[in-house]
């Protein structure tokens, strides 16, 4: 099977998720010809092909299904064997987990046949796999690393967090406090693109910028056709963070009938911390030439940032200057394109290895 | 009941103290909570701003059920502490573990503490023992430590000269305890012992490849605390069992201390399955999170502490602990435990372990609690379904 088919194949299937343009963008951009795999392709007069890691070992996170299948479709696409290590029996795992199991049984059968999944993780295959791919904490990152072959290609998915940036919060439109909404309740906030704190310059009228964000969460919590479950643990969280920001004189917008969807926080405190998840937003003020300080203990792992209003260039370096390894606008924060760098990283073009024929001498 | 007490002064607190120890019905706990729930709004800003929050005031409280509970966070946030009191006589502090930082509970005096700390003696029935045993560090050791106060407390009652603090530098001395717990066994006295689970965990590693020590019938063992990211993990049935053969005593002798160091009162319960009794001055409710309202009879919910010796922060504590509620009360069932999984999203508890660049591990390693005197510290007493120990080593 070509590229080009898998990635037809791929994309009948999930055309939302995968549309058959962006994948073949992906392979261009990524490996210079969307034919690299199947044949010689010429690169600076030089004739080269692309090989692709006969074995790749997935190993998913708990929180969020689309990472775990994204990443299962770059295999795909490769042409690799996947093996994939499910999530694993806590609570919140099994909901993922049907999700990746079901995302599986939706492919058409000869993508499935370069599918094999693991309920726990299968050391063999793990040690056997040219590639690992993996999602999770930092410790489950580097247990995995200490137990790998130097040769094995790994990329890490390790903690990360995201935020959103308003600008001019006094001037904040109903479509970019809806933008937020969106990016705030996509996913239940559980990935790591999902912002845990939106923050506004110190001159910020807060109450104002929280009414509108407050009226944007609850039409966006409402327009939720399916709403995210609140088991007890996670109702104790939220419950629990309210009531601290009430005792301590924090201001918290709430839903109106009080319901567990969503909640707004203000903390005078920059300095970042992470949210609970679940629909539960820190705003935070912030002056520019502050947020190097308050963001010091996430420097590195600032994944996206997410923009709503004007970018000055100053901002941009500051935020490049920790580590930022995405910018977007406001309500795109959760859909990357397939062509992005996730965590900075070429997703194929790291997992292929290249051949080189030159001319004969 | 109109009777105002005045908590500034010893003569106003003995007054509330004997209403405490007096008969106490419905109708009386809630008057009582009425009276303090106005004391504490009036005189602890946080709590305030909570009922503000919640819409109940003193001049709206229609029960004591609707006193809205401060989260036990709070303690590591604010300082609690009802204004006028004067310079604090005591300060026991809490868990650092998911924050950083330690909860801190302000005492104007121990009197209360104290008082109901013996009152509550009646079970495990520490009076009538000849020996006790005690596998904390001693007030003196670590006076931050409400649990080793409230030993201490039971050691001047009962009787110093028969009572013995076991943890010295961070260790106990295994041979000689044996040693004097087989002495006091030999001799037909009956004895207790009474610590961290943790603690008895190190005792039944120790003695191992010892035979069953065999305490005479009428003594006990009280455990107390769960513990959290160590590497032994223990159930409560098995810790049991393992204690109930190494001591050579049945399961309900094997008691269970729930208490924390924002409270000033216990529940105590004994054997594998038991339920947990309040003393008369306080109440637990297993209330739903989402709604605030009790569970029904069989369902799970969250603990929640009313406390009427608890005078000098606030009476009314939302934990973070699951309980079955039953006919008779609550069955606990350990913490909460973090099942939502955040995978790559980084969570607090990821801050505090500093597993991130540049930040180094600000939760104290070590195998025992500063709570329990050693440089950790620990949140509360309460049992875990997984009792978690740090195995190769015998300091505690």
């Amino acid at each position: 099977m070509t590229t080009r088919q898998r990635i037809d194949l791929l994309a009948r299937a999930y055309p939302r998720l995968f549309p058959r343009a962006e994948l073949l963008r992906l392979v261009r951009e990524q490996l210079g010809h969307v034919d690299a795999l199947d044949r010689w392709i010429l690169r600076n007069g030089r004739r080269v092909r692309a090989h692709a890691p006969e074995s790749i070992y997935h190993i998913c996170a708990g929180n969020l299904a689309v990472s775990a299948q994204t990443s299962l479709a770059h295999g795909l696409v490769l042409g690799a064997r996947n093996i994939v290590k499910l999530p694993g029996e806590r609570d919140g795992d099994a909901a993922t987990r049907r999700e990746i199991v079901s995302f599986i049984r939706g492919l058409p059968a000869a993508l499935r046949a370069l599918i094999q999944t693991d309920r726990v993780l299968d050391e063999t295959a793990l040690r056997r796999a040219q590639a690992v791919i993996a999602f999770g904490s930092d410790t489950t990152m580097a247990g995995l690393r200490a137990q790998l072959r130097f040769d094995q290609k790994f990329i890490a998915h390790g903690h990360a967090v995201s935020l959103l940036w308003i600008s001019e919060p006094d001037k904040l439109t109903p479509r970019q406090a809806r933008a937020c909404a969106i990016d705030v309740l996509t996913y239940d906030q559980l990935g790591c693109l999902s912002p845990q704190a939106i923050y506004v310059p110190a001159a910020t009228n807060i109450a104002a910028l929280g009414e509108k964000l407050a009226r944007a969460l609850e039409a966006q919590w409402r327009a939720l056709k399916q709403k995210p479950a609140r088991s007890l643990s996670v109702a104790a969280r939220i419950a629990e963070v309210r009531d601290v920001a009430f005792a301590r004189g924090q201001p918290v917008w709430l839903p109106p009938s009080r319901h567990l969807g969503w909640t707004i926080i203000h903390d005078a405190d920059p300095t970042f911390a992470p949210s609970p998840l679940h629909g539960v937003i820190i705003l935070r003020k912030c002056a520019e030439a502050k947020l190097n300080q308050a963001l010091r203990s996430v420097r590195g792992r600032i994944s996206t940032v997410g923009l709503a209003g004007h970018w000055s260039s100053r901002l941009e370096n500051t935020f490049l200057s920790l580590g930022v390894s995405r910018f977007c606008p406001a309500g795109r924060m959760q859909f990357p394109p397939l062509t992005w760098h996730h965590d900075g990283h070429q997703t194929l073009a790291e997992l292929v290895t290249w051949i080189d024929a030159e001319g004969r001498a | 009941m109109s009777v105002s007490f005045d908590f500034n002064t010893p003569t106003g607190r003995r007054a509330w103290l004997r209403e405490l120890l007096a008969p106490m019905d419905e109708a009386k706990f809630n008057a009582l909570a009425r009276i303090l729930f106005a004391w504490q709004y009036a005189r602890v800003p946080a709590f305030a701003r909570l009922c503000a929050a919640h819409g109940v005031s003193p001049k709206n409280l229609r029960s004591w059920q609707d006193i809205p509970a401060l989260p036990q966070q709070v303690f590591k946030l604010e300082k609690l502490y009802a204004r006028g009191l004067g310079q604090p006589a005591a300060i026991y502090e809490t868990s650092g573990t998911t924050t950083g930082q330690p909860g801190r509970q302000f005492l104007a005096s121990t009197d209360l503490y104290r008082a109901v700390a013996l009152a509550n003696t009646a079970r495990p029935p520490v009076a009538p023992l000849t020996f006790m045993h005690i596998l904390t560090p001693s007030p003196q050791d670590a006076p931050n430590s409400s649990l080793s106060a409230m030993f201490g407390f039971w050691t001047q009652e009962f009787g110093a000269a028969r009572t013995r603090f076991w943890v010295k530098n961070n260790s106990i001395d295994f041979a000689a305890l044996r040693t004097l717990l087989e002495t006091q066994s030999r001799r037909g006295h009956a004895v207790g012992l009474a610590g961290t689970a943790f603690s008895f965990v190190h005792l039944i590693d120790a003695w191992a490849d010892r035979p069953p020590l065999r305490l005479k019938r009428g003594g006990w063992l009280l455990e107390t605390g769960g513990f959290k990211g160590r590497s032994r993990e223990v159930s409560k049935a098995e810790l049991y069992a393992q204690l109930a053969h190494t001591f050579s005593v049945r399961d309900v002798d094997i008691y269970n201390e729930y208490g924390m160091s924002e409270l000033s009162s216990q529940a105590y319960t004994h054997g594998t399955n038991g339920n947990h009794a309040l003393p008369p001055w306080a109440r637990v409710r297993v209330v739903d999170p989402a709604t605030g309202r009790d569970v029904r009879t069989g369902q799970k919910g969250l603990v929640r502490w009313y406390d009427l010796a608890n005078v000098d922060s606030v009476m009314a504590l939302q934990t973070l602990d699951l309980a079955e509620k039953t006919h008779t009360g609550f069955h606990l069932l350990g913490r909460l435990p973090r099942t939502e999984p955040r995978g790559c999203s980084l969570s607090a508890e990821d801050l505090v372990d500093g597993s991130l660049e540049g930040r180094a591990p600000a939760r104290p390693q070590g195998p025992i609690d500063k709570r329990h005197g050693r440089v950790g510290r620990h949140a509360c007493r309460r049992p875990s379904k997984k009792t978690v120990v740090r195995r190769s080593t015998a300091t505690v």
